[in-house]
């Protein structure tokens, strides 16, 4: 099973990387799939930024156990500073580019000092007012456009979004790998697992804690501040919805929480089911409907991730199913 | 200074409606551990319930409680029973996101049998209110008030006053200690659920006489119970009464102040929160979790 993912893996993303830069008039004609249809440019861009927002979010919440649920404010800052930056100010898109992660990491430093001393429900409820309250009063500031929103200067090139997402994708799971090799990273598994142990072995969780929220925070930034120009128009809506908040935990946990390419795997695999249920309108009530089964679904019977399937570990069978539900009923 | 009193007592009687809602919220929390992102949902069910009663057959809406009591009793015992219950034992986040995904459901059904028109309910008596000088205090919410104190007294009387009380401060207290003494835990966490759902229903019933009610209306609902639960804290009664009161209190005094305007609601609510996570996390009544 193992083998036979990582060659599907490795031809699919090179593919994806390279197709984009064939003209694209010319494979459509040829009648190439997928990255020839403007549509699917849109949806796999989409995908590339909830790789990078799953990623952010397990940096917290896999890997260090403190699920948030505000990690959207960290999304809307971005493309707010973008939106300001480039909208209304008219700086360059790469410079507001570059302070867009810089402003979510010194949000996420504010409030990150006294929220992540709270743990479990509490952090969650706080983390989650902290996203609606900042939405709120964003949505409620007249220079930021209050509720009309923020009109950015078009800029047509479906090509230069996607490969920026995907940098930002590649960028965000690095960081995961990257910090898993260090003593950091296991100073964050080591406060997943018991903080109280972390302590008293000499991991400083206060100072672990923030910087991991920190770079979460930086990663969604920037993935908000290339939305906010490849939309060239953002609102509160947009930008502060919770449900997004929850569509990025639910792709790292059924992906697969604290893994590195757990967060890829559940952007691809849930972003492409949303679509499909969606029918290309992502507000219709059947796609919720099916959201929301799936959701329950999901959490009840694959609890570790899909992950799970492709480690070699274990695999999709009635007994697996039957197993990881009598470890969690009542 | 009138002007004061009237934000007060308006905000006292704004406080019952959170009561209201609350008093659901606690209980599934304080004992279940579970944390119902549904909950406003379950409240906009009852909702609909009683408009349903009043639009077809003209029964007041305060007579229509009972009912929508009843009809989420059964509905919340269901749900625990058939969906919840699988997940208890399994770590906070799962819950959240499993009570995420029934309220997506829940108000996507109802857009589909409702749709997302506003629907009100206008008893006779809505507009007519007692004044006392340049103050008025409308009977309505003086009805709302007196019903969610009434709901917190049968709230305390089950759960003080019965066996079946008893058993689910057990199950809240120690579930093992408690099925060793031979509590039905499956049995159990369902009916306190379901409890928790028909009060939910009542306060649903509550908020159509004031507000004109859609499939999405009971999403913020769901946020003001956390602010209440936590400003008033877990584990009693009086808690959630309290909590419930000075939030209303808390709201409607911050929308005067100046600078802020009715749009910052959400906002306000979870100031409070914040600040009383980081200040006092057990809240102005609460036990020590």
């Amino acid at each position: 099973m193992r083998r036979a993912t990582v060659a599907i893996a490795t031809v699919g993303l090179a593919y994806m990387i390279l197709a984009p830069l064939t003209s694209i008039d010319a494979a459509q004609q040829a009648g190439l799939p997928l990255l020839t249809d403007k549509v699917w440019f849109r949806i796999a861009t989409t995908v590339a930024m909830f790789v990078v927002l799953a990623s952010a979010w397990n940096i917290v919440g896999g890997l260090t156990g403190y699920a948030s649920f505000g990690n959207i404010a960290f999304f809307g800052l971005g493309a707010y500073t973008v939106g300001v930056l480039v909208g209304i100010r008219n700086w360059p898109f790469g410079l507001a580019l570059l302070i867009a992660p810089l402003v979510a990491a010194l949000f996420a430093l504010m409030v990150g000092v006294p929220l992540l001393r709270l743990r479990g429900h509490y952090f969650a409820v706080a983390t989650l007012g902290v996203g609606v309250a900042t939405g709120e009063v964003v949505n409620n500031l007249g220079p930021l456009g209050a509720s009309t929103g923020l009109y950015l200067p078009i800029v047509r090139s479906d090509l230069l979004f996607f490969y920026l997402m995907l940098v930002a994708a590649a960028l965000a799971v690095l960081t995961t790998w990257v910090i898993l090799r260090t003593r950091f990273g296991y100073g964050l598994l080591a406060i997943r697992e018991n903080e109280e142990a972390a302590a008293v072995i000499g991991v400083n969780t206060n100072f672990y804690k923030v910087a991991a929220f920190c770079i979460a925070a930086a990663l969604s930034g920037i993935a908000g501040g290339i939305f906010a120009q490849w939309n060239s128009f953002i609102n509160q809506e947009l930008v502060f919805a919770v449900s997004d908040n929850v569509q990025m935990i639910l792709m790292a946990v059924i992906g697969g929480a604290g893994t590195v390419l757990g967060p890829v795997a559940g952007a691809v695999v849930l972003e492409l089911i949303i679509q499909t249920l969606a029918g290309g309108g992502s507000g219709s009530v059947y796609s919720q409907i099916g959201l929301g089964v799936l959701l329950a679904v999901c959490v009840i019977f694959i609890p570790r991730g899909v992950i799970d399937f492709f480690g070699g570990r274990s695999r999709l069978s009635l007994r697996y199913l039957r197993e990881t539900l009598r470890e969690t009923s009542a | 200074m009138s002007q004061f009193i009237q934000q007060v007592i308006l905000g006292l009687l704004l406080g019952g409606v959170y009561v209201a809602v609350a008093l659901g919220f606690s209980l599934v929390w304080g004992i279940l551990n579970i944390v119902n992102l549904a909950h406003g949902a379950l409240v906009i069910v009852g909702a609909y319930i009683t408009w349903l009663l009043f639009t077809r057959w003209h029964i007041d809406p305060f007579i229509t409680l009972p009912v929508d009591a009843l009809a989420l009793f059964v509905i919340g015992y269901a749900l625990q029973r058939g969906v919840i219950n699988r997940l208890i034992r399994a770590p906070l986040l799962f819950t959240f996101l499993l009570t995420f995904g029934i309220n997506l459901v829940i108000v996507s059904l109802l857009l589909l049998i409702f749709t997302g028109d506003f629907r009100s309910v206008t008893p006779s008596y809505s507009g007519s209110g007692l004044e006392l000088g340049s103050v008025t205090i409308p009977y309505i919410r003086v009805a709302g008030l007196t019903v969610a104190l009434v709901l917190a007294g049968i709230l305390w009387a089950i759960l003080n006053r019965t066996r079946t009380g008893a058993a689910i401060l057990a199950v809240g207290a120690d579930r093992d200690a408690a099925q060793l003494v031979g509590v039905d835990l499956r049995h159990m966490y369902a009916l306190t659920f379901a409890i928790g759902a028909a009060f939910a229903g009542v306060a649903g019933g509550i908020i159509t006489t004031f507000q004109s009610i859609a499939p999405t209306a009971g999403d913020p609902y769901t946020l003001q119970a956390f602010a209440v639960v936590i400003l008033g804290g877990l584990g009693r009664v009086s808690a959630t009464v309290v909590g419930g009161l000075a939030f209303g209190l808390i709201e409607v005094l911050g929308q005067s102040a100046p600078g802020l305007s009715s749009g910052y609601a959400n906002a306000i609510a979870f100031v409070v929160l914040v600040v009383v996570l980081v200040v006092r996390p057990r809240g102005l009544l609460g036990r020590l979790a």
